[in-house]
């Protein structure tokens, strides 16, 4: 159990005499127990920086820290850190107890029996115990997995670092393993880093989420801080199923125009707009009424296409007035509420749900907070984010 | 595909077929025959006297008053002591070339270290060198070492080092394609579990390399073997000598005996044979695993 501390973390691949920068000077503390996502899109550098944390990649700047000691030129045998990776990487000469004592015998002189009796702790953890004479190779994927998470939880390490431990799982399995890597972790309490590309993995699982994109760290924040208070226009779109609908829009004087409607603008925001600036308007799926709806800030459309989910609908929609060729947007409302293709209607979007974004992505303005008190009792009833 | 069906169009596709067959057939039993025509020969003609051998055909077996043993007894007594020294030659140089290779290719392959390549490129070259063109530098290096002096049997120390020498490039090359695809997560974990490279290398290289062991050993036992040219140049002493100056010396003499020759080729080829036959399975296993 540790405190982990990235500082300025940097690294510059060489590619044939070109600098190629993965991760650019990411800052961020993992506080001791904690469970930290690293999210972003594919290429963005969270794998890198993961490696980099192991000590397979070598830190080209900044500094890591372990317990406020740099730990930048330790070799990963120096590391107290155990890692899972995304395609398990079982030894598989090894029976599945041998996989999970390996690491004891080569970092520690723990005597024979305590190891033996550390492995078969760990498998009775995950429910693997009969497996333990078995190869890796007779496994299936999910009990491959948690000889892979057995393998590391035998360690005791510092800290826990996943490589998208969960992606070659099929989807109901992986909900249900969602669930028992966050009890597991809450149990051992052992600082992780869990590195995705799934978003929803990353709103469900960690105490905190890291977005990274093109290297760089974009936000830092609980799930619920991310999905509402957004610090820029990536982090709006990357988290939430479906995406923010955004509308690129121009201020002029107290509206926003977009080809197909004219907002006006809520009180209190003109101020950090320019007139005559680019302004890109978003809203969550979630937040835009839909129906016979009359307002400012209603504007009529028409159904595209729907998605019932079940629980419920995904419906795409177009604004009239942009004669279709402007953006589709999405509302998602109740799984009663039936809508059909070519369906005229009003959508509107609430001032008080959006969110502006300025010419460089920033966010100029996010939704109005929710429920403040909730969530930091929500926060205290549930350290781990369980 | 046509969906139609004319009977005719069926008997002739059926008559092509049977016909194809019976030329498959004739073509597979004309290549038996001429792979094992010259073994069928030799096998007859050591069991032939040397009168029988020049009255009958070659590939014809020797009558009853043609048949004898005494060119295998004659065979057997010039090779045996010779095939003890291949054994004491073979087991350890094929071990050491195979373990060399392996520690080569995995230093070269999954460990990280500048240059790797030209080294790499070093050893490919190593394959393509010509035995013929280090005869000469060879000798002269043995001669300066001198050990030869010491004892007859030390020349064969000199002829282990040298096959282990030359045989390293093509079984580094040989492994390093293995290890190239063994799972770099697999071994980044062992790293991570705190095994030293050397321990990785012991715990999950070595094990997991069985298979090309039988490739290359196989392939290093049957090379040295049946290598003529160093033991040629390297044995001077005969208490020394391997089993393929042996049968070099049944060549020999006034008179040409080919039925002794004979004899002595099918025991010498005796031993790479019972190799092929024990470790055959893990042979195919390596090389159908190595691509």
């Amino acid at each position: 159990m540790a405190q982990l501390t990235l500082d300025g973390v940097t690294k510059v691949f060489d590619d044939d005499g070109e600098d190629v920068v993965a991760v650019d000077g990411v800052d961020i503390d993992i506080d001791d127990g904690e469970f930290l996502v690293l999210v972003g899109p594919s290429g963005c550098g969270k794998s890198t920086t993961l490696r980099m944390i192991a000590g397979l990649e070598t830190v080209t700047d900044g500094e890591l820290r372990l317990d406020d000691s740099r730990i930048n030129e330790q070799s990963p045998q120096e590391r107290d850190i155990a890692m899972v990776f995304q395609s398990y990487a079982l030894y598989p000469h090894m029976s599945v107890k041998r996989n999970m004592a390996f690491g004891l015998e080569e970092s520690t002189d723990m005597p024979d029996d305590e190891i033996a009796e550390t492995v078969e702790r760990a498998a009775e953890m995950l429910g693997i115990e009969e497996l333990l004479d078995r190869k890796p190779g007779d496994l299936s994927g999910g009990q491959q997995q948690r000889v892979a998470l057995g393998r590391a939880i035998v360690r005791d390490p510092d800290v826990f670092l996943m490589d998208e431990p969960l992606s070659n799982l099929d989807a109901k399995l992986r909900a249900q393993m969602r669930t028992e890597l966050q009890e597991l972790q809450a149990d051992l309490g052992v600082s992780t880093v869990y590195v995705t590309h799934d978003q929803t993995e990353a709103m469900t699982m960690g105490d905190r989420i890291a977005i990274l994109d093109d290297g760089e760290l974009q936000q830092v924040g609980t799930p619920l801080e991310c999905y509402h208070e957004p610090a820029n226009r990536f982090v709006a779109g990357f988290i939430g199923e479906p995406s923010m609908n955004f509308f690129e829009t121009t201020r002029e004087g107290d509206r926003l125009v977009h080809p197909a409607f004219e907002y006006p603008l809520p009180d209190g925001t003109a101020a950090s707009v320019g007139d005559g600036e680019s302004v890109t308007l978003g809203i969550r799926p979630e937040d835009v009424g839909i129906g016979d709806i009359a307002g400012d800030h209603a504007f009529p459309a028409e159904v595209t296409v729907v998605e019932p989910m079940g629980n419920e609908n995904n419906v795409h929609l177009q604004f009239t007035a942009a004669d279709g060729d402007a953006d589709d947007f999405v509302a998602v409302v109740d799984g009663t509420e039936i809508h059909r293709h070519g369906e005229g209607l009003a959508a509107r979007i609430p001032p008080e749900k959006i969110h502006l974004f300025g010419p460089d992505g920033t966010a100029i303005k996010n939704r109005e907070p929710i429920d403040a008190e909730a969530d930091a009792e929500r926060a205290e009833q549930e350290p781990n984010g369980a | 595909m046509s969906t139609r069906t004319d009977p005719r169009d069926w008997l002739r596709t059926a008559r092509e077929t049977s016909n194809r067959r019976i030329a498959l057939y004739a073509l597979l039993t004309g290549l038996i025959g001429f792979f094992l025509l010259p073994i069928e020969t030799g096998l007859v003609t050591a069991l032939k006297t040397n009168d029988a051998f020049v009255a009958t055909l070659p590939y014809v077996p020797p009558g009853p008053e043609g048949f004898t043993l005494r060119p295998a007894r004659t065979a057997l007594a010039e090779l045996l002591p010779k095939m003890l020294n291949s054994v004491v030659l073979v087991i350890p140089a094929t071990i050491l070339s195979a373990l060399g290779g392996s520690l080569a290719a995995y230093g070269m392959t999954n460990l990280d270290w500048k240059n790797q390549l030209a080294v790499v490129v070093l050893f490919v070259a190593g394959i393509f060198i010509p035995y013929q063109a280090v005869l000469v530098p060879l000798s002269r290096f043995w001669a300066i070492v001198g050990i030869g002096q010491y004892s007859p049997y030390a020349e064969l120390v000199e002829l282990i080092v040298t096959h282990t020498a030359y045989g390293l490039p093509i079984t580094t090359i040989l492994f390093r394609s293995y290890y190239q695809n063994f799972s770099d997560e697999m071994l980044e974990a062992a790293r991570l579990d705190g095994a030293s490279a050397f321990s990785i290398y012991r715990n999950i290289i070595l094990p997991l390399s069985l298979p090309m062991f039988a490739v290359t050993m196989i392939y290093q036992f049957t090379q040295i073997w049946n290598d003529l040219l160093f033991a040629l140049v390297l044995i001077n002493q005969p208490a020394a000598q391997v089993v393929t100056q042996g049968l070099a010396n049944l060549g020999g003499g006034i008179q040409t005996q080919f039925n002794a020759q004979m004899a002595g080729a099918l025991i010498a080829a005796f031993p790479t044979l019972l190799v092929y036959i024990a470790f055959g399975e893990k042979f195919a296993k390596g090389v159908a695993s190595e691509t």
